[in-house]
């Protein structure tokens, strides 16, 4: 009893207690505001990385893809045990392509951008059922049934940018080298002329739109078509849009078989945004038939992207100690890959855990800052008992009795560190985005910037596990760095401890 | 009946041992108030503390109704402290954060759990209550210590020592820090614990003149008992004081 007394009466009386109790609520708030930080980005991460991929992939690293068709593959993956966990499954063809596209600067100077992208040939319905392909698309966001048409809007830009050269002076255009592509070539191949030099005055041609011309559309990831800059001026981040829905762009690539390149026109129909700026830098969608038709892959893929019935997907061990094994059994490992998404993005996904790990050891230290002031108070506080030690052991206080003590003090101390802690990071965490605006708006300086992310919000994800780890590391961080003193204190020789000056 | 036989104590300071008590020999009878006086170093308080079990011979025997207790370890000890023995000291020696009562409820608070505590709580409270009022500090229950005067520390303290209804009171200089008054005040009041409960009071003091009113005075020198006893030493004692 007399422990809980004189815990209670110290904590309300040794004010040096209270810096133990700061101590140990600002070790735990900063860890739980960085956890649930850096626990919103990786779980925001994650969500988008495996948005992009299926759940399951059946790769393989032939140029010219798998030897068999894909309906056959997916026939066989249907027959087989693992195609009852199967529940779509959509056959795509990616390889790196340059990709070309003219913007024309304020001196209305055309000049030509040339990027290098990862080309994706879909099936875009069937794409849509593996992964969240249409809830990254910009104008057919969610759509039901997701394709590569022009929007009426894009097709009269495609129009008009056929006109092009009637806006400018002639001279000023300047004449594309002879043997490469230039824009509307694909268009010609369609058998829509398209005039070398429009002749001066005469008003563009009007083309009727009930009849449109077959063009080749393309979904362009969002940070290929535009690109943000700061407005020294302002301060604001703008953007500018480079592509629009209807501008054309030249597509180069290998084909199939040897290394002869190959290429192409296409019209953007519509944009990409996953938030994810490696992807939405990178990514480049086209129709599948287009994609194999281009490189001659004669109806083949180099991918099977393969989504799973219902939660499957989180069941790890299931999808890597039983599916994966099962379907790689049904084709030959030089053939084809199996991987879960996990393991496509591995290394990154390992980084993310790295990082995190890292951040959290450093970060304990605060808590360790925590204990080695709970340390030295203790040791204060002891020093300044010794009579009162001394005392306690003639009333026939036992020296365990007299550890105890200072050990409930610690624990009290951290647990109250611990609880105000939890309160102020879950309060921080939760109004992260307000407190990064007010300090913003306090320090002119912008704390999270969203022209490096694409986030709107700083993600957060609270984690109860985290939560709870923190605080028994907090608590028990605190409690063994009380041990010390207490022992010192229950060590103590009454005699010496009553003659103590 | 409390008894010293032949004990050896000393002190290391630095490089050189402090002989302390160099073969004593002691026997206090159940019920007696005796009085320890002596010149300071002879070995006064730590023959009280030997006999309270706060610190162990290096040789001989203390043993309480012929049951040694000076190599009691752990609970047994601890038990003996806090039901056999009580203390009092010069410097009062309250705990600073408690009040009155609390500091007098202190031996209950040591020897019960928190839910003993809770199912024992008013009996104890009312015998410190009753223990407080009787040393005349009734009102002055939820004072703390800082709140009180030097006798009333001191009362505050007897209080706490006889909370447990001790066979013994060891009272290491108890008048040591108070005046003339409030010494005989505290002395008076052991005298009557002494007379009317029939607790035994083993008291060191420097003062002769409280030693005189005690059954029997002993005097110590150089770690030894000089003289011992009324006949002998008590003429010398009321020719001092």
């Amino acid at each position: 009893m007399y422990k809980l007394l004189l815990c209670l009466k110290y904590l309300r009386t040794r004010y040096l207690a209270f810096v133990c109790i700061v101590s140990v609520m600002l070790g735990v708030a900063t860890l739980i505001v960085v956890n649930g930080v850096m626990s919103g980005f990786s779980t925001k991460l994650k969500d988008r990385l495996h948005g992009l991929i299926s759940d399951v992939n059946v790769e393989t690293e032939r140029a010219d893809g798998f030897a068999e068709m894909p309906q056959a593959m997916a026939a066989r993956i249907a027959a087989s045990p693992a195609g009852q966990s199967v529940e779509a499954v959509s056959p795509t063809v990616e390889v790196f392509a340059l990709f070309q596209f003219h913007v024309r600067t304020r001196n209305q100077e055309i000049v030509p951008i040339t990027k290098h992208v990862r080309l994706i040939g879909v099936d875009p319905v069937r794409h849509a059922k593996v992964g969240r392909f249409a809830e990254y698309l910009v104008r057919q966001k969610n759509a039901a049934a997701p394709n590569f048409e022009l929007s009426r809007e894009a097709r009269e830009r495609l129009e008009r940018n056929q006109l092009f050269n009637w806006d400018q002076p002639a001279a000023e255009v300047r004449p594309t080298p002879p043997g490469q592509p230039r824009p509307g070539d694909f268009l010609q191949t369609t058998g829509i002329e398209v005039p070398d030099q429009p002749p001066a005055l005469v008003p563009p041609p009007v083309v009727p739109l009930a009849d449109p011309p077959r063009v080749t559309g393309v979904i362009v990831g969002y940070s290929i078509a535009h690109t943000r800059y700061k407005d020294p001026k302002t301060g604001e981040n703008l953007e500018i849009e480079l592509l629009k829905p209807g501008d054309d762009v030249f597509i180069a690539t290998v084909g199939a078989n040897g290394t002869k390149p190959v290429s192409g026109t296409c019209v953007v129909a519509d944009y990409f945004r996953s938030e994810m700026s490696e992807y939405d830098s990178s990514f480049v969608y086209m129709p599948l038939d287009e994609l194999q038709r281009m490189r001659g892959m004669d109806g083949r893929v180099n991918a099977l992207q393969v989504k799973l019935k219902g939660d499957l997907a989180d069941d790890g061990r299931f999808v890597h100690e039983k599916l994966i094994p099962e379907l790689q059994s049904l084709f030959p490992p030089s053939e084809a890959r199996v991987v879960s998404w996990q393991q496509h993005q591995g290394p990154l996904l390992a980084a993310i855990d790295i990082e995190r790990g890292i951040l959290n050891l450093l970060l304990f230290m605060i808590v360790g800052v925590a204990g080695f002031s709970v340390l030295a108070i203790f040791t204060m506080i002891v020093s300044e008992k010794f009579r009162d030690i001394g005392v306690l052991k003639s009333l026939g206080a036992s020296n365990r009795g007299v550890m105890g003590i200072f050990l409930s003090y610690g624990l009290l101390l951290a647990v109250i560190g611990s609880a105000l802690g939890t309160g102020v990071g879950l309060a921080i965490t939760e109004n992260i985005n307000e407190i990064e605006g007010w300090l913003t708006r306090r320090t002119g300086q912008q704390i999270f910037d969203r022209s490096v992310y694409y986030f709107d919000k700083i993600p957060t994800n609270v984690e109860p596990l985290a939560v709870t780890l923190i605080n028994v590391g907090a608590v028990g961080t605190a409690v063994l760095f009380s041990v010390l003193p207490a022992w010192r204190a229950a060590r103590l020789h009454p005699v010496r401890a009553l003659r103590f000056e | 009946m409390l008894q010293a036989d032949n004990l050896f104590k000393s002190y290391r300071r630095h490089a050189d041992a402090v002989k302390v008590l160099q073969g004593l020999n002691l026997a206090v009878a159940d019920g007696e108030f005796l009085s320890i006086v002596g010149a300071s170093g002879s070995g006064k308080s730590t023959l009280l503390h030997l006999l309270g079990t706060l610190d162990a011979p290096d040789a001989g025997a203390i043993s309480l109704d012929g049951r040694r207790i000076d190599d009691l370890r752990g609970r047994d000890r601890d038990e003996l402290r806090n039901k056999t023995f009580g203390f009092i000291f010069q410097f009062y020696h309250l705990l600073p954060e408690l009040s009155a009562l609390d500091n007098v409820l202190m031996p209950a608070y040591i020897a019960h759990s928190t839910a003993g505590w809770w199912r024992a709580r008013r009996q104890w409270r009312r015998r410190a209550q009753e223990l407080l009022e009787r040393v005349g500090l009734g009102h002055r229950v939820r004072h703390k210590p800082r709140e009180l005067s030097g006798g009333e520390m001191q009362r505050a303290a007897v209080a706490r020592a006889l909370l447990s209804r001790p066979r013994v009171l060891l009272a290491d200089e108890p008048t040591g820090n108070l005046d003339t008054d409030t010494g005989g005040e505290i002395v008076r009041l052991l005298r009557e614990l002494n007379r009317d409960d029939g607790v035994t009071v083993v008291m060191v003091t420097h003062n002769l003149e409280i030693a005189a009113v005690t059954d029997r005075v002993v005097r110590m020198s150089h770690g030894r008992v000089a003289e011992d006893g009324p006949d002998s030493f008590r003429p010398r004692l009321m020719t001092a004081v």
